[in-house]
């Protein structure tokens, strides 16, 4: 893609990103980072710092709105986000030294496992409601 | 939302003789840590975490999710910025709409059944999984 495609492309992307990320509390990151070395054509690197750079205003947004409707505790969670942030700074520079594909896989099965045991309990939930 | 309001109140209740609690240091740590070490958002971590160890509603584990997202990609974005890989322009157009896109999606969340978040994300979950595993 190139040119106004390219631009009309990423806006309409943004929204389905956004959606996921205010509803589901993720950055949006695993949906950006393959869009934009795909459609975009970004390198991996680049992708990645681009995606961090749209989730800060994303996480914002949808931060100001749950706390407009009063779901969760803003300031509780961005003092946990700070202790996030110190551990993600500390797994960036272990990155550098371990070999990343083995971890990729191990840690694919973990969310796929976590995914089956949410549905189980949504759908346990739901029978017991009736 | 009355259910959401009386989980809210609740897990402030628990939290009020520490400023932080001991689980939400070590989920941040460790959600952090995973995100840093994968390369994926610390949602997809620190989600799980709240809600199955830590025992958060999971309406509240998104909430607390989305806002510490916002220092996570600070601290990212210091990370990278200093490097100079951003594609600004790329970043501006995903930004226009992402920004109505959360909007949106939080409206969604504060008004979503519980059961039915539940299995939004665990689908969400295995269709990263498959991406992941492919990928890797």
């Amino acid at each position: 893609m190139s040119g106004t495609t390219l631009y009309v492309a990423l806006v309409a992307f943004g929204v389905l990103a956004g959606v996921a990320s205010g509803l589901l509390g993720v950055g949006g990151g695993t949906l950006i980072v393959p869009f934009l070395t795909l459609a975009a054509g970004l390198s991996q690197h680049n992708a990645e710092a681009t995606s961090l750079l749209v989730i800060l205003p994303t996480a914002i947004a949808g931060t100001l709105t749950l706390r407009r409707r009063g779901v969760g505790d803003p300031a509780l969670a961005l003092r946990f986000g700070v202790v996030g942030a110190i551990g993600a700074v500390g797994g960036a520079l272990l990155a550098l030294a371990l070999p990343a594909g083995a971890l990729r896989i191990v840690f694919a099965v973990f969310v796929g496992l976590v995914g089956l045991r949410l549905i189980y309990d949504g759908r346990r939930a739901e029978a017991r409601a009736g | 939302m009355r259910a959401s309001a009386a989980s809210a109140a609740t897990s402030r209740a628990r939290l009020g003789r520490f400023r932080i609690d001991r689980e939400l240091v070590a989920i941040g740590v460790l959600g952090g840590l995973l995100s840093g070490l994968l390369g994926v958002g610390g949602g997809i971590v620190m989600v799980p975490l709240l809600v199955i160890w830590a025992r958060y509603g999971q309406r509240d584990a998104h909430a607390a999710s989305l806002g510490a997202i916002i220092p996570i990609s600070i601290a990212g974005i210091a990370t990278y910025g200093v490097a100079g890989h951003i594609d600004v322009r790329a970043a501006a157009a995903l930004i226009v709409g992402s920004v109505v896109g959360a909007r949106l999606g939080a409206g969604f969340l504060a008004r979503i059944d519980e059961r039915h978040l539940k299995m939004v994300f665990g689908v969400f979950l295995i269709g990263v999984a498959a991406l992941m595993g492919i990928r890797g």
